[in-house]
């Protein structure tokens, strides 16, 4: 088998007259960590959920070689996955879900789950309904977490967490979960404070992959740069895929210009995540 | 060390160039391990292929080195190079620029020795345990 854990070719997806998929292509390789980035409505859900075998698609898709929708049983020993709606039944202890989950998934640990929530506020003999909102997330993912996977879901993980808490869930997934043999598919809004532990972008609208890129490539291929004003003219010559007002500055974002035009021109840096879905996304209605 | 990164260089190179600052101010001292990948990946939330590659850069400039199974260290001598780059960087580079300055204020060498007389000694981290002839003279 080859190192790619997800193969999607051509998916396709519509809801009546709408295309929420739309010949999506992509590839997944192992031990990578990939961002699939798009604004609501854009499809990232369904994507997620077509790997997941939870919904019928149009096209080929193979998940660790798998067909999720008809080989579910059997991927989902190898995938774990939070939704960004986490519901768990309100009525009950925490105790009990460690045990169903146990009881049901051959490959969580439940020590490792114990150990996630001995840091947390989470007491075992709660019910869910006792917990707050933050609690109940801290919970979900230390479920997940303990799932030994080679492929790991998150939907919006973060969402409802307070700041220490986001911090605290990034430094344990690095720290004590993701390792070379695992693989990360990852949703949020909150794209900076995931930017800098990807490995791989996926940007995704209307049903459509709009950039598929490696960071390194971006790093390489796309600049941006503060601009002169006195530099505007020229500037605008080398076709800014961005451009955004700064204090006395210009911000443009350049795909594939040279360097050493573009330094001549301003200084020159890499462009943050949020600053590339906007050009890309623009760029790909416009 | 804080966690901000500027948006002019790459963060492997960011990161390349704060460990290189922990060497030169003695944080890091020669034979000593780098923190872990997975460490500083976990604290800074990079990816661990970012951490790998500025480490790898500080590999291929020997100013570290990989000990199978043991993780990364710091090259003996390695501060001692860095130390003649930033020498020889502020001879060529940064001294004429000062050096233009005194001239247009018009200071005499006594003025300025007189001057430095009155200023704090640097924090004793950042030049301790110089055995390098000649550093330091200029506090002296």
């Amino acid at each position: 088998m080859s190192d790619d854990l997800i193969v999607a070719r051509n998916l396709g997806k519509a809801f009546g007259t709408t295309r929420a998929l739309n010949g999506v292509s992509f590839r997944v390789g192992r031990g990578r960590i990939v961002g699939l980035i798009g604004p609501n409505g854009a499809g990232k859900t369904t994507a997620l959920k077509a790997l997941l075998g939870l919904t019928r698609f149009d096209g080929e898709l193979a998940v660790l070689g798998l067909d999720p929708y008809r080989q579910r049983h059997r991927l989902m020993q190898d995938v774990c996955f939070i939704a960004d709606v986490a519901v768990l039944p309100r009525w009950i202890r925490v105790r009990q879900l460690i045990d169903f989950v146990a009881a049901t998934h051959p490959r969580f640990r439940r020590e490792v789950c114990e150990h996630f929530l001995a840091r947390s506020d989470i007491k075992q003999g709660s019910r869910v309904k006792e917990l707050s909102k933050g609690m109940v997330t801290q919970l979900h993912l230390a479920l997940v977490m303990a799932i030994d996977a080679r492929l790991l879901v998150l939907d919006e993980p973060t969402l409802g967490l307070d700041i220490l808490m986001r911090k605290q869930f990034y430094e344990t997934l690095l720290n004590e979960y993701f390792d070379e043999q695992r693989t990360i598919l990852v949703t949020t809004h909150q794209v900076e404070e995931i930017e800098h532990i990807l490995t791989d972008l996926l940007f995704i609208d209307r049903g459509r992959i709009v950039l598929d890129a490696t960071m390194d490539d971006v790093q390489e291929k796309y600049a941006q740069v503060a601009v002169r004003p006195e530099h505007l003219a020229v500037a605008r010559t080398h076709r800014p895929i961005g451009e955004r007002q700064g204090l006395g500055r210009t911000h443009m974002l350049f795909h594939g210009a040279n360097r050493a035009d573009l330094e001549r021109l301003g200084e020159v840096g890499v462009p943050s995540v949020a600053d590339l879905f906007v050009a890309v996304i623009q760029g790909a209605r416009a | 060390m804080d966690t901000n990164w500027n948006d002019s260089l790459p963060i492997y190179r960011q990161l390349r160039d704060r460990v290189v600052a922990m060497i030169l101010e003695g944080v890091l001292n020669d034979g000593d391990p780098l923190p872990s990948v997975r460490s500083v990946a976990a604290e800074y939330r990079l990816n661990p292929l970012t951490v790998l590659k500025g480490y790898q850069q500080l590999v291929d400039e020997q100013l570290v080195e990989k000990r199978r199974g043991r993780g990364m260290f710091v090259t003996e001598g390695a501060r001692r190079a860095l130390m003649k780059d930033e020498r020889q960087h502020f001879l060529e580079e940064e001294w004429p620029k000062i050096a233009g300055r005194i001239q247009r204020l018009g200071f005499e060498p006594k003025e300025l020795l007189d001057a430095l007389d009155k200023i704090p000694p640097a924090p004793a981290s950042s030049l301790k345990r110089d055995e390098e002839p000649g550093e330091g003279e200029d506090r002296e």
